[in-house]
Order: structure tokens, then C-alpha cells, then sequence
């Protein structure tokens, strides 16, 4: 049975769909202990049971819906005209920019491939070098994904058990330390402004806001109907995706009627990958507590760790590895029913080791020398991917600062939950 | 990630990793399953943004409505894992695959094409088998369809992805007989 093992793990690494290895394993499993195969199915029938896997397909909609419209060219315009003005200016939008975006869209390949394409040249005609630049757009291509309604939050709550809402509340501060930490960089690297720039008039202030009109709102509608009790979490999901449908459809018109199905169809298909890995490992983690994995895993840990900076520091470490070999959500899925007991038992909260996971997770899609992020660059930029190591490392080096700051200062997770959830 | 997967086939064409879309049958395929998918889609916002409107405006619900949108959303992640399988984009790690050699790579990838075959097989047996448990409770479920209706979306779903697999296991075999015959 080993040897079966083994071989399923290999064909892990040769492009086999992890939701079949998964399950391959569950099955075995399941099977050699004697038990009715059905339970790999009963296991996955229980997603039916948590109401609030239902925002996973309708935030992801509305994310792809959104990133295939011009709102990403409208969102960089507005800020143009508004922010123009700071120190770093173009540097400081495109960070925001590119968190909100990923907050929305929840995956870190979308914001390089459709904001990418538009702030390198902004970026370069406005006097950055190109080193800077690419290290900008590449690092803060998974900027944002500590912000409500980023996907992967919600998936760490549906493993979790975790209440979304105060995910949502947990990351806002630990999200805008790593904004802060990484335009002040932008801010010092600027330098004096080189080219006189065109003062935005009044005008360009109302043509603006009327452009983003209808999209500026949807981030208010969304934290404003959940923090006011009007929404849950999934119902808010609901209410995004019909009003980003309404408004890139019917009144801006950026996608016609022709082109929804597609993206319907691809939205779903993005979700069916990531629910079916979900499902595999309902069956694949019973198992395991079954034969009560975590437990002895925890044991022999604290064997050699006992204190619980020391242990996190070791997470770190290893959520750092795992973030830059696997994606986002595979990652999610498997390592937190395992680390999330032992966690616990070193007495970390689990809203808290959710915002390190992510943190983690985000670094990882930059970190050298297989991070997703720095390949979907060098494929974007056309540029070796040895260029963008070496552009990208004194962001990594200031999302590392962050990284720290977060794990050791439970506060800033904790804080806005205390005075509002 | 799709781009990675477009970049690959380009460079080894000798890999099947996605049903052909420029034959009949599977453009007709992957038009109904588009269809399916956003009608699945259309009506979990309209089921929910409905529920919201009754209980704000004339506070009141339908009952059998969130036990509906939580099937919807199994039905829809799962017939959406269908059609991920016809087009290649699984969720997988790509560590090894470059560096196999390429005389070897369409053998390989056939291999995990069988293995892939013979797991959804697994499952879909796993699903009857869990089917058939839920005939004998009887148990009803939303829109007064019995339990087993919604949850037969399992085995349905994993034998369509086991004939999806089998198809891609034929494509790569013919593939690799089309290129001896043209070597030879």
C-alpha cells in the first residue's frame, strides 16, 4: 500500500489534478482500513451543510466579471485625478489600486495580466526606472488578498469554521500595514517629482466620479451591509455579483449580452476546481483525524518546540515554502486542517493564524525561485525571470518587515474585531 | 495559470492535456455545459437576491429556498469540475513535467491519464454506492424532490469526468501512434 502511496505522489508532481490525488489517497485509505468507499462521498456531502460556501462561486463571478470589464482602466483614471498629486503619486495608486483589485478578483495572476499591461508604461513614462517598476507591479500583483471580500479568506472561514465577518475585520489592519510599509518605499524611491505634472481642475474631478460612479459604492455596499447587520456575508456575495452584473452589462455596456455566458461558464469552472478539491479533502482530512494525524503530529512537535513564538517562527518558514510551490487555495485546503489543531493547542487564535496564513501565502507568490507571481510577470513583461528576482527583492524584503509584525503582534488582527464584531 | 498551461501546449504538442475544440461533438458539449453553468449561476443571484428582498421589504421567506441554493452550489461546482476536466484546467503541480525527457513526456502523460480515468472511476463507484444508501431513508429534500435527487449530482458528475478522462486517454494514445507513424 505504500508503494501505492508513493506512486500517487509522484503522479502529484507530473500535472495529475490534485482533487484525484486527494481523493486516489482517500480512497486507499478508506479502503485498506476497512471501510465502505461511500464515506469518501458522505464526507463530501457535507459541504451541502455550510452556508457560506454559496459566496465562493458568486464572489468569484463577480471578480472575473469585473476583470473582464474596463473597471480596472476606470478605477486607475479616478485615482489618477484624485491622487495624483501625492509624493510617489503614481507609484502610491498603483499599490492601492492593485490591492483592491485583487480584494475583489481574489487571485493574484488576474491583477498582473489586467492591470500589469496598463501600469508599466504609466509607470515608466512617469520617470520610474523599470527595475522599480516591475518589483512594484509584481510584489503587489497579491496585494489585497487581506481585504473583504478576498476569496481566499472566505476559504480559510469555510475550513476553518471561522466566522467570515471577523476575517473580514482582521485583515483590514494587518492589509493597510503592508500598503504603508510598501509606499512609504515608493514614496522614498520617487524622489523630487521629475516633470511638472498637469493639475487635475474641477472638471477633471467631476468627469472622474462620474466615470467610477457606479463602481465606487460597490466596496461601501459591500462592508456597509455586513457591519450594519443588513447582510451576511453570503448574502453580500449575492448582492455584489448582481450589482457588478447590472452595471458592467446594462449600463456601462463593457460586456455584452454574448460574452456573459462565457464568463459565466468560466467563473463556474474556476469555482468547480477549487470545490472539488474542498470536497476531496473533507474525505482525505476525516480520515486523518480518524487516525488521529493531527494529534500525534502536535505531540511530536512540542516535543522539540515548546513556546509558541518559536513555533510560529517555524510556520513562517514552512507557510513560505508551501506558498511558493503551491497556489493559494490547493494550499489552503491542505495544510490548514493540519496546522489549524496544533495551532489551537499552542494556544493561537485561529482568526489570527488565518491572517498569517494568508501573509504567508501572499509573499510566497513572490518569493524566488518559483513563485507564481514572478513567472506570470516574466511572461507579461516579456523578461527572464532572474530579472525579476532581483527587482522584486527589496519588496520582498519589506513584505518580510510585515510579515513579522503580523505574526508577533496578535493586536493588529485582533483590534478592530474587539471594538466592532 | 492558464496562460502557463497555453505556453506549454504550445511548445509540446505531442501532449494531450484538453478535449479538441474544433470537433463537433465537443464544441456541442462545451456549449450545453456553458449553458448549464449560467443558468446554475443566474438563479443562486436571483435565489438569494430574492430571499433578501422578502425578508427586508415584506418580511417574510421561502423556506426551501437556502436549502436549494446550498445543493445549487454543489451542482454548480461540480458540473463546473466537469468542464474544467474537457478543458484541461484542473488545479495541479507542474514541478516535474519539464524536466522529463521528451521522449518520454506523451507516455507520462498518458499514465496520469489512466490514473486520473481509473480515481473519477473510484469515485463515481463510491457515489452509487452512497446513492443507494439514500434510497433507503427516503428522506425529502427542497422543492419536495427526495434527497438523493440532489445529492446524485456525485456520481453523475464523477462519471462524466471519468469518460471526459477515458476520451483524453484515447486522444493521447492516437497521438502518440499518429507521431511514430509520422517519425517512422
Amino acid at each position: 500500500m505504500s508503494l501505492l502511496k508513493i506512486i500517487i505522489f509522484c503522479l502529484a508532481l507530473l500535472r495529475t489534478p490534485l482533487f484525484l490525488i486527494i481523493s486516489a489517497i482517500a480512497l486507499v485509505s478508506f479502503y485498506t482500513a476497512d471501510i465502505d468507499i461511500s464515506v469518501v462521498i458522505i464526507e463530501m456531502s457535507r459541504l451541502a451543510d455550510t452556508p457560506i460556501l454559496v459566496s465562493l462561486p458568486l464572489f468569484i463571478f463577480a471578480g472575473v466579471l469585473l476583470s473582464e470589464s474596463q473597471a480596472p482602466k476606470r478605477m486607475l483614471h479616478f485615482s489618477q485625478i484624485f491622487l495624483g498629486w501625492l509624493p510617489g503619486g503614481l507609484a502610491v495608486i498603483s499599490l492601492f489600486v492593485c490591492a483592491i483589485f485583487t480584494a475583489f478578483t481574489g487571485a493574484s495572476g488576474v491583477t498582473i495580466f489586467a492591470l500589469g499591461g496598463i501600469l508599466l508604461p504609466a509607470l515608466l513614462a512617469d520617470g520610474y526606472d523599470e527595475k522599480f517598476s516591475m518589483g512594484l507591479i509584481t510584489s503587489s500583483g497579491s496585494l489585497g488578498l487581506l481585504f473583504p471580500p478576498s476569496l481566499p479568506l472566505i476559504l480559510y472561514g469555510v475550513i476553518a469554521g471561522s466566522r467570515i465577518d471577523h476575517l473580514f475585520l482582521a485583515g483590514i489592519l494587518p492589509g493597510l500595514c503592508m500598503l504603508a510599509l510598501l509606499a512609504g518605499y515608493a514614496i522614498i524611491k520617487s524622489g523630487p517629482v521629475k516633470k511638472k505634472k498637469r493639475r487635475s481642475t474641477k472638471k477633471d474631478f467631476v468627469e472622474g466620479l462620474k466615470e467610477i460612479g457606479w463602481e465606487l459604492p460597490l466596496p461601501f455596499l459591500l462592508i456597509g451591509g455586513i457591519y450594519g447587520g443588513f447582510l451576511v456575508p453570503s448574502e453580500a456575495a449575492a448582492v455584489t455579483a448582481l450589482y457588478v452584473l447590472i452595471v458592467e452589462v446594462f449600463i456601462h455596456r463593457d460586456i455584452s449580452l454574448s460574452q456573459l455566458f462565457p464568463i459565466m461558464s468560466k467563473s463556474m469552472v474556476l469555482f468547480g476546481g477549487i470545490l472539488v478539491i474542498l470536497a476531496a479533502s473533507m474525505a482525505s482530512t476525516n480520515f486523518l483525524i480518524d487516525q488521529e494525524v493531527p494529534t500525534r503530529l502536535f505531540e511530536f512537535i512540542q516535543k522539540y518546540i515548546d513556546s509558541k513564538y518559536s513555533f510560529l517562527l517555524l510556520l513562517n518558514i514552512f507557510l513560505l515554502l508551501v506558498g511558493a510551490m503551491l497556489d493559494i487555495f490547493s494550499a489552503l485546503i491542505l495544510i490548514v486542517p493540519l496546522i489549524l489543531p496544533i495551532a489551537i493547542g499552542y494556544g493561537i487564535d485561529p482568526i489570527h493564524l488565518g491572517i498569517i496564513f494568508l501573509t504567508n501565502l501572499q509573499i510566497g507568490y513572490c518569493t524566488p525561485p518559483v513563485g507564481l507571481n514572478l513567472f506570470l510577470a516574466s511572461y507579461r513583461f516579456e523578461k527572464p525571470v532572474t530579472e525579476l528576482y532581483k527587482s522584486t527583492l527589496p519588496f520582498l524584503g519589506l513584505l518580510l518587515i510585515t510579515l513579522v509584525i503580523i505574526t508577533y503582534v496578535p493586536l493588529l488582527s485582533s483590534f478592530l474585531i474587539s471594538r466592532f464584531g | 495559470m492558464n496562460t502557463v498551461t497555453k505556453n506549454s501546449r504550445q511548445t509540446a504538442p505531442s501532449l494531450v492535456y484538453a478535449l479538441p475544440t474544433d470537433m463537433g461533438i465537443f464544441r456541442v458539449v462545451n456549449k450545453v455545459e456553458e449553458i448549464l453553468l449560467s443558468l446554475t449561476l443566474m438563479t443562486m443571484i436571483l435565489l438569494a437576491c430574492s430571499q433578501i428582498f422578502l425578508r427586508t421589504f415584506l418580511s417574510t421567506g421561502l423556506l426551501w429556498a437556502d436549502p436549494l441554493l446550498r445543493y445549487l452550489v454543489l451542482w454548480s461546482g461540480l458540473l463546473g469540475a466537469v468542464a474544467a476536466t474537457g478543458q484541461g484546467k484542473h488545479i495541479a503541480l507542474d514541478v516535474l513535467s519539464r524536466s522529463v525527457p521528451k521522449a518520454f513526456a506523451p507516455w507520462i502523460n498518458f499514465s496520469t491519464l489512466v490514473f486520473c480515468s481509473l480515481t473519477s472511476m473510484g469515485l463515481s463507484w463510491a457515489g452509487i454506492l452512497f446513492i443507494q444508501g439514500e434510497l433507503e431513508y427516503e428522506l425529502i429534500g427542497p422543492l419536495s424532490l427526495p434527497v438523493w435527487f440532489w445529492s446524485a449530482i456525485f456520481p453523475v458528475a464523477f462519471c462524466l469526468i471519468t469518460v471526459k478522462y477515458l476520451i483524453l486517454c484515447f486522444l493521447q494514445l492516437r497521438r502518440i501512434f499518429q507521431m511514430k507513424h509520422l517519425q517512422g
